[in-house]
């Protein structure tokens, strides 16, 4: 078995090669775009009367690159801008640098998927550890099916679904916005809680999507838990109740840890839907605008900002496992 | 002994007779109601998809002057936002739909099986380099992924769309194949066939593969869902250009023309989202007589 | 509530010398809607400051007698009757839950068959003694960390390194070893032990049976030793009680059963001990199977398919016990040999 800090190098050499493989990608697909939007660019640009000099450099600050040079050194040229957190410049934010756009949709996005993602992860394992203890009692198997049902609900037929009850058939919660638009955005409490009061629907489609997941296995991984003969030694050993939940919630949680790999991506992919229905600007909102748009920059960014945080919470997810389990934290 | 047992070979009493494939899928599917009607949805729809575009035109009429309506005789799930009746578009949709996601269903089931055999039967640096490309795809996100490849690839047509979902979504299949296969690889399977002197190709399409087809078969059905909910969301965001209606575009249609804002379009609404909701409840619950005809341990004495 | 109203509290009536007292006691399982009976009436008595075994073949009811010594029957299974009656402590198929808690690991303990997997495999050994010290409310946490030193010590493990690892990091042979610590560190009243061997090496064995003989000693302890093994049962224990499928056809002090079996079934048992001393081929295996739970005949001797002296008579009565009270105390159940006596 590997020490931590030389499975730590691994894992994040590995992440930085998975990340220049998808800026790599994105290279190469821009290039693939029919009717080669960089030299349309450019000559849209020397149509408009630009000097050529002039439009040559406008074509490079937004695609990194220009098209009359060889494939070699554009590819040199892209990534060498991309080293300098450089991503190009939007072509519909006129003159905006993608980088710039994209940290400012960056909160929107993350802190939306880690809300999800920390709801739908403490009321999973709550309801898997109800379903494994009250096991062939009803409210077991009423959960079970409450939670395969819902585990079997696409995110995006949930996010219209919540949208529309809960905003138009029911007028509980706002829609249409982040926040009240009448608010000041800063560090003050009516904008926070407007804030947070329009997370709500949003937040509830990250974690009502991928709280069944968590509550099946962790039902799985309480009912294997529970057959351990640790788990029968302890209660023989007459250790007190909360002494043996604890026993049997991190042993029972650990495993979950690997699933929270596949949860991170899941989350970040379906951020695309539920931020298009809910108008959140974040990454996902972009992504979608952008291509929509033909603003291929900005949509190249998105697409390498949204895998660059899947994977870097890929690599955290895995820190935090190790963290927990003596049997990889130790020599 | 063999004097013994020679004359009963041909008069095995019809009680000890093996019942055949049909009749035991059929009894595995009869033998609780819920199955049933999971069998009877997919046909329904199976059906919906073959002949209901049949009696529908291909470009609906619209009637101008019946916007948002109440489900009627004439229109009995109501209109939509332009007039049009929502019945026919859910009928005249779900040929699209449907073989796009089953298309979907084959093609991520070829590739995950491919790689997945492969990787498990050569292992060393084969499946080195197959789970890092594993790995790879099951990492990135995948609506994002087809988002940006809608920008070079038009996957218009069901054949494209189920190549690209395909091409997309094996990783998880890939890794499950690997292990089903590093499971035989235990239990002696590949080391005795290799003994024999049988081929590799032989080996891994005549030995592994009939061993792992139940649970190749059971997530053949699966991936029919993950195809719907793909390709519905891909259509839902506007990347690809509508050729024909589909569920995804009357989602698409249904949120950009505002119907989402108003209490009237309920049924517009809901509907295509409750046909994709039926589709997966059908497959889930067939899913469960599938698993007993193909697990014999599982059925009941 | 006072020590009145709660009738586990009160002290049956035992007589002198005996620390456990098990009456009709009756255990069944709840198996595709029918109840399979896995002890039936089994009445025993384990002697204190004495090593009493339990022998039976596997199948014969001896692993769910050493849960229900503890209460700790678990579904399917369940305590259908009976009584199991601590000197001191009361019967604790009665007590309830949180009463039940403390006296096991505190007054009555146990060292299970899969000691090397009895610890948390997240938790460092130290620190699962001091939840086990703390979940008894020792007053000084700290003591018992000092005790569970010594015993390992004594146990010729490195305490420091013991206690500070995690479970994985400690051989099998360690394992099973922190495994008996856990059940000697709070200085329980009684000990049970099921199977403690049979998951290690020759030499293991033998070191493990060294240790807890020597405590054993030492303490007095009163000992409940469950196994399969003749020979173990012939090194170690005072009494002996046999086990066949689910009901005790025979109990005696060990040098008299060794000597006088009068149970067909002990006198198999016996035969097959292997012997290091000569003819290894002299060693007899039993024929035929123990029956299986849901073939228990329901009247009758039990052993009688497998009995070498079966009359007619094994067929619809259930043998009684005979008592030969000059032989320590030698009951037994057999209509063959009743009639000969």
């Amino acid at each position: 078995m590997k020490s931590l800090p030389a499975r730590l190098v691994r894992r994040i050499l590995g992440g930085i090669l998975m990340i220049l493989v998808v800026a790599s990608f994105t290279f190469f697909l821009i290039h693939m775009i029919p009717g080669n939007p960089v030299e349309a660019k450019l000559a849209q640009l020397e149509i408009a009367g630009v000097q050529p000099l002039q439009a040559q450099h406008e074509v490079q600050a937004m695609y990194g690159f220009l098209p009359h040079q060889p494939l070699d050194v554009q590819y040199v040229h892209y990534m060498w801008q991309l080293l300098h957190l450089n991503l190009g410049k939007s072509i519909t934010y006129a003159g905006e640098s993608v980088t710039h756009l994209l940290l400012q949709a960056m909160p929107w996005t993350v802190l939306t998927v880690t809300s999800g993602i920390i709801v739908s992860f403490v009321v999973g394992i709550l309801a898997g550890v109800i379903i494994a203890v009250y096991r062939e009692r009803r409210i077991s198997n009423g959960l079970t099916l409450f939670s395969t049902f819902l585990h079997g609900i696409p995110q995006l037929i949930l996010a219209l679904l919540l949208a529309y009850l809960f905003t138009t058939i029911w007028r509980i919660f706002p829609y249409g916005s982040p926040y009240n638009a009448a608010l000041h955005p800063g560090w003050n409490l009516p904008f926070l809680g407007s804030l947070a009061f329009h997370a709500i629907l949003p937040v509830a489609a990250y974690a009502i999507s991928s709280y069944g997941g968590w509550a099946l296995t962790m039902k799985s991984s309480v009912i294997s838990v529970l057959g351990d003969d640790f788990i029968l030694a302890s209660e023989l050993r007459g250790l007190t109740s909360r002494i043996r939940i604890g026993y049997i919630a991190r042993n029972a949680i650990l495993p979950l840890f690997t699933t929270l790999t596949l949860s991170i991506g899941f989350m970040f992919g379906g951020s695309v839907f539920i931020e298009e229905i809910f108008d959140y600007r974040g990454l996902g909102y972009m992504l979608i605008s952008a291509t929509g748009n033909l603003d291929y920059p900005l949509m190249a960014g998105s697409f390498l900002i949204i895998t660059t945080a899947v994977i870097t919470a890929n690599i955290l997810a895995d820190f935090l496992y190790s963290a927990i389990d003596p049997r990889i934290r130790v020599q | 002994m063999s004097q013994a047992t020679a004359p009963y070979i041909g008069t095995v009493p019809p009680e000890f007779r093996r019942p055949s494939r049909w009749a035991t899928s059929w009894r595995a599917v009869t033998r609780k109601p819920g199955r049933v009607i999971g069998v009877v949805i997919l046909l329904f729809f199976a059906l919906m998809a073959l002949f209901g575009p049949l009696l529908y035109p291909e470009h609906l009429p619209i009637n101008a002057a019946l916007l948002y309506a109440p489900p009627s005789w004439a229109h009995p799930l109501g209109t939509d936002f332009e007039g049009s009746d929502v019945l026919a578009e859910l009928i005249t949709g779900s040929r699209y739909v449907l073989s796009a996601a089953a298309l979907a269903a084959v093609f991520t089931i070829g590739f995950g099986t491919v790689a997945g055999v492969v990787s498990g039967y050569f292992l060393g640096r084969t499946d080195t380099v197959i789970m890092r490309v594993t790995d790879f795809i099951l990492t990135i996100p995948s609506f994002p992924l087809l988002i940006v490849l809608s920008t070079i690839w038009s996957f218009g047509s069901p054949i494209a769309m189920g190549l690209v979902l395909g091409l997309t979504g094996w990783g998880g299949l890939a890794r499950a194949v690997r292990s089903q296969t590093l499971s035989l690889r235990e239990r002696g399977f590949i080391e005795a066939a290799r003994g024999l002197g049988l081929s590799n190709i032989h080996i891994m399409t005549r030995e592994i593969l009939p061993n792992i087809a139940p649970y190749i078969a059971m997530n053949l059905l699966l991936s029919v869902t993950g195809g719907i909910y793909a390709e519905v969301g891909l259509f839902f965001l506007g990347v690809i250009p509508f050729q024909a209606n589909n569920w995804g575009v009357m989602l698409n249609l249904a949120f950009n023309n505002g119907a989402l804002y108003t209490p009237q379009s309920l049924l517009y609404m809901i509907s295509p989202m409750v046909c994709i909701l039926l589709v997966t409840f059908g497959i889930v619950l067939t899913l469960d007589a599938v698993d007993e005809i193909l697990n014999p341990r599982l059925r009941e004495a | 509530m006072s020590a009145t109203m709660n009738p586990s509290a009160a002290d049956v009536e035992m007589a002198p010398g005996i620390a456990c007292q098990v009456r009709d006691l009756t255990v069944a399982y709840h198996v595709d809607g029918r109840d399979l009976t896995a002890l039936r009436d089994v009445a025993l008595d384990i002697h204190q400051g004495k090593i009493t075994a339990i022998i039976g073949e596997s199948g014969s009811g001896k692993s769910t007698l050493a849960l229900a010594l503890m209460n700790a029957v678990s579904k399917p299974g369940r305590i259908v009757r009976g009584s199991v009656a601590y000197r001191g402590m009361g019967d604790v198929i009665r007590m309830r839950p949180e009463q039940l808690r403390r006296i096991r690991g505190k007054s009555i303990s146990m060292i299970f068959q899969a000691s090397q997997n009895s610890m948390n495999p997240l938790t460092r050994v130290g620190k699962q003694l001091l939840d086990l010290a703390r979940s008894h409310r020792m007053p000084n946490p700290r003591d018992v960390l000092r005790e569970a030193a010594a015993l390992a010590t004594r146990m010729s493990l490195d305490a420091d390194r013991v206690l500070t690892s995690y479970q994985h990091q400690l051989s099998g042979g360690m394992r099973q070893r922190v495994g008996i610590i856990f059940s000697l560190v709070l200085k329980p009243d009684i000990l049970l032990m099921d199977e403690p061997t049979t998951a290690l090496d020759v030499l293991s064995q033998s070191s493990v049976l060294e240790i807890v003989r020597s405590i054993q000693r030492e303490r007095q302890l009163t000992t409940v030793l469950i196994t399969h093994d003749m020979g173990v049962v012939a090194e170690l224990a005072d009494r002996v009680v046999v086990l066949y499928a689910g009901r005790v056809v025979e109990e005696a002090p060990t040098a008299e059963l060794l000597r006088h079996p009068r149970h067909p079934y002990t006198r198999a048992l016996i035969r097959a001990i292997p012997r290091l001393t000569g003819d290894p081929s002299q060693a007899k295996a039993l024929e035929g199977q123990p029956p299986a739970l849901a073939s228990i005949p329901a009247e009758g001797c039990v052993f009688r398919n497998r009995c070498p002296h079966r009359m007619d008579v094994c067929e619809t009565v259930l043998p009684k016990f005979a008592m030969d009270a000059d032989a320590g105390m030698h009951r037994f159940a057999c209509h063959y040999e009743e009639a000969r006596a």
